[in-house]
């Protein structure tokens, strides 16, 4: 029994280590801020199809008339494919419109950073963009989110 | 200089096309990725209960010899597993990998882990003659022992962290930072 008990002790921390794993598994509350939603609007200017997590570049319209250069994380190509967004769906120049949450590190540097909600074609059609499900955190905007 | 020089290395193995094949993968990424996850779950699994059995926290009814020698082949079979998959998630993304503090730290563990092991596979043998199961480990290789998993769970952890961008050098980090992590001034390719 002695033993056992020294066993259960040696994995106290290792147990500890991988819940904090499913923690942070959706990197979402170690990099984006839940507090600080963002609608962004302009022109694609580079779209990096990528694992693990894919980047649109888009040049955001501001209120006076200027743009800032921003890049939005979705989720991983392969979970882009599956809510209908491949790598020609948002060509170069194209103009669409990003839902999503800034990173806490706001210093813009080389761009501002986001992770992408949901996203709207220029046709006007929607997909979500996030890792898993919506990939956004639970803030009442997305009714179907349990 | 050093940093030059790896960056160089990374930005050659960046412009192969199978590493932006893999880059790119709808599914081979992340077949690479779950099974380097799987393959450390299971090998360092094993590893850690040899390590536990030494230090006499595990099977105390199994010789500690014998678990070593019935677990060390499938341990070496998903060690090997582990560092092909590894070696094929940084030929996916080199750059980022290879200025990654989490990345070059986590190399300098595995280092310290090879040895370490080393060490405690000569010391195994060593021990096997005159030791008999029911006293102790002898103190090598319970030091042995409480090094690999020292190690190994420190390797896991910087690897886990290499997902986080916080120290990348396109964030331009503190100087001390960046020359750690390997930033190149004026570099294009992050």
């Amino acid at each position: 029994m002695g033993h056992i008990k020294y066993l259960l002790i040696a994995c106290l921390p290792l147990a500890a280590l991988g819940s904090w794993q499913v923690w942070a598994h959706h990197a979402f509350s170690a990099e984006f801020d839940a507090n600080a939603p963002v609608t962004l609007e302009g022109k694609v200017t580079k779209v990096e199809w990528i694992n693990p997590h894919a980047w649109i570049h888009l040049d955001a319209e501001q209120e006076d008339g200027t743009t800032v250069a921003w890049m939005v994380e979705g989720g991983t190509p392969n979970t882009l494919l599956r809510a209908g967004i491949n790598k020609r769906s948002v060509p170069i120049g194209s103009e669409i419109k990003v839902r999503g949450y800034q990173a806490k590190d706001k210093n813009c540097k080389p761009a501002c950073k986001a992770n992408g909600r949901d996203l709207m074609f220029e046709d006007g059609r929607t997909a979500f963009m996030g890792s898993s499900g919506t990939g956004a955190p639970k803030d009442g905007s997305d009714p179907r989110a349990r | 200089m050093l940093n030059q020089w790896i960056y160089e290395f990374a930005l050659w193995v960046d412009g192969s096309q199978w590493s932006t094949m893999l880059h790119e993968s709808y599914y081979m990424y992340n077949w690479v990725e779950a099974t380097h996850v799987l393959s450390l779950t299971f090998s360092l699994g094993l590893l850690f209960l040899i390590d536990l059995r030494v230090l006499g926290y595990a099977l105390p009814n199994v010789s500690a010899v014998e678990v070593a020698n019935r677990l060390h082949w499938p341990m070496l079979l998903g060690f090997s597993v582990m560092i092909i998959t590894g070696l094929l998630l940084f030929y996916a993304i080199p750059v980022r990998s290879a200025q990654s503090i989490w990345f070059r730290v986590k190399l300098l563990l595995l280092v310290c882990a090879a040895i370490n092991a080393l060490l405690f596979h000569k010391a195994l043998r060593r021990a096997a003659g005159g030791w008999s199961d029911g006293l102790p480990a002898p103190r090598a290789l319970r030091r042995g022992a409480g090094y690999s998993l020292l190690f190994w769970t420190l390797v896991v952890i910087c690897g886990r962290f290499i997902a986080y961008d916080w120290f990348d050098c396109v964030k331009e980090p503190h100087p001390l930072m960046a020359t750690l992590a390997g930033c190149v001034a004026g570099q294009e390719v992050f």
